[in-house]
């Protein structure tokens, strides 16, 4: 389970996240919900450990994250590979850097999960579609078995479509490997769809913590309650079913 | 009374990217184009925008992400006297404090580059200087792609608010249909540079006739979806 516990970053002096506490157990989901400038990419980069938290816990199983437990999906999926590599060579980086064997029916099994065609991994990422690309991405993250997978707007560069079905497919991607998987998204119909838990952060603070159903039913804060109306008014979500 | 358009195509590379299209854009109307990526919408607007500045017609064309319209080196009053110029207009500070307020910008000093500003207050930034003579059209190419929900929605409302009496005619432009059945009365659906269907927002949404608008149906919004 993903611990993080009265998490506090500064960025040249700036607090830019201020005592945040959440968790994720395997096989869930959380959705972070909030406006840019609110510090998600930052929470993100604090997991990661790329960012070194001024104070506060992050941990995994009760022990700080090593290397390799987390993964990231990136936003833009080309751009996040090497222009030169063909992609099965970044897909199957997270195993030369484990020193991790190759196991080829995993990769099979993921890409016929992931709906990849193998041929394709032999080519550019600029040779293959973005929505391709994104599932690429996907598939780095989850090759060397994460126990976590974090999600950066995974889905905003593809279009309406592709989005669903992409998220339809990590979702039974999940349920088969048992990951947990933190998504910062600004897309509330996404989160509606598959997350088990929300925080909304505003300002580097948790402005709202609650299970999915509750706070699309009711959020209790007034920024959960706009964003709420938000998505409506851009049609993400229809009133009638929330 | 309504913009008409004959025949308006579109090709690259001498492959033929929009296929000669008939558009009809009553006045004051709000329509929308949807079609999944790579259908040519971004390719219809840009051909549509040129079109109508030969013909002398008033269009403005609002990008995808603020970096298309902003160049970051230059101030944002610089951008807002070149718009004022490129219209033939004498600098105005009443029309500009009106119109920065109608977006929710009033008050905020202009001596400052773009990336100064975050994304949705430069892409309303974007807008404003769009509506800064009458229009007879406004393209809104994914308004709210690069933008925080609340903002993205809020930008449309005071858009929408703006235009409600002239006669304006708004296109929106988008990959989500949930999208542009909220906004527009009527949808226009583009699949492989071809308008596919043209109907009434209704109309369309309870009987799409092509596969591709019933896909786009079925994707409408996130909650439709068994999960």
């Amino acid at each position: 389970m993903l611990n993080v516990n009265n998490l506090t970053v500064q960025l040249g002096g700036r607090e830019i996240i201020s005592s945040i506490s959440l968790s994720v157990a395997p096989g869930k989901t959380l959705a972070v919900l909030g406006e840019s400038g609110a510090g998600k990419s930052t929470l993100v980069g604090a997991i990661l450990g790329l960012l070194r938290a001024s104070s506060g816990q992050i941990s995994w199983a009760g022990k700080p994250i090593e290397r390799g437990k987390a993964a990231l999906v990136m936003q833009e999926p080309r751009s996040a590979f090497n222009p030169r590599l063909p992609l099965r060579r970044s897909v199957l980086e997270p195993l030369y850097a484990g020193k991790l064997p190759d196991d080829p029916a995993r990769l099979e099994r993921l890409c016929k999960g992931l709906e990849i065609d193998p041929n394709m991994l032999d080519r550019l990422p600029y040779q293959v579609s973005i929505g391709q690309a994104q599932r690429a991405g996907v598939l780095r993250a989850l090759i060397a078995s994460p126990p976590l997978i974090l999600f950066d707007e995974p889905l905003s560069a593809l279009d309406a479509v592709t989005q669903k079905h992409t998220a339809k497919l990590i979702s039974t991607l999940q349920q088969e490997e048992g990951f947990a998987a933190l998504i910062v998204t600004h897309d509330m119909g996404y989160a509606a769809a598959h997350a088990d838990s929300i925080a909304v952060l505003r300002s580097g603070h948790i402005e709202e913590m609650a299970t999915a159903e509750n706070f699309f039913r009711s959020p209790q804060s007034q920024y959960g309650q706009d964003l709420l109306n938000a998505a409506v008014s851009l049609g993400a979500i229809e009133r009638a079913v929330i | 009374m309504a913009i008409q358009i004959n025949g308006l195509s579109a090709s690259r590379a001498g492959r033929l990217i929009l296929h000669p299209t008939d558009l009809t854009l009553p006045v004051g109307g709000r329509i929308g184009l949807v079609g999944p990526s790579g259908s040519g919408k971004s390719t219809l607007c840009h051909a549509l925008v040129d079109h109508l500045l030969a013909e002398s017609i008033a269009v403005a064309h609002v990008p995808q992400s603020p970096d298309e319209a902003l160049d970051p080196l230059r101030r944002l009053e610089f951008h807002w006297r070149q718009a004022e110029r490129a219209l033939g207009l004498s600098h105005d500070r009443e029309r500009q404090r009106t119109l920065l307020a109608a977006l929710g910008l009033d008050g905020r000093p202009l001596n400052v580059r773009p990336w100064e500003w975050s994304r949705g207050m430069q892409q309303r930034f974007v807008i404003a200087l769009a509506l800064l003579a009458p229009l007879e059209l406004l393209i809104l190419d994914e308004p709210t792609s690069a933008l925080d929900p609340i903002i993205a929605a809020a930008t449309l409302d005071l858009v929408d608010d703006h235009i409600a009496n002239t006669d304006t005619t708004l296109l929106i432009v988008t990959h989500d249909l949930g999208l542009a059945a909220t906004r527009a009365e009527r949808l226009m659906v583009l699949s492989e540079g071809r308008i596919i269907e043209d109907a009434a927002t209704e109309d369309l949404l309870s009987a799409p006739a092509t596969a591709v608008t019933q896909s786009l149906v079925a994707h409408r919004n996130w909650a439709e979806l068994p999960c």
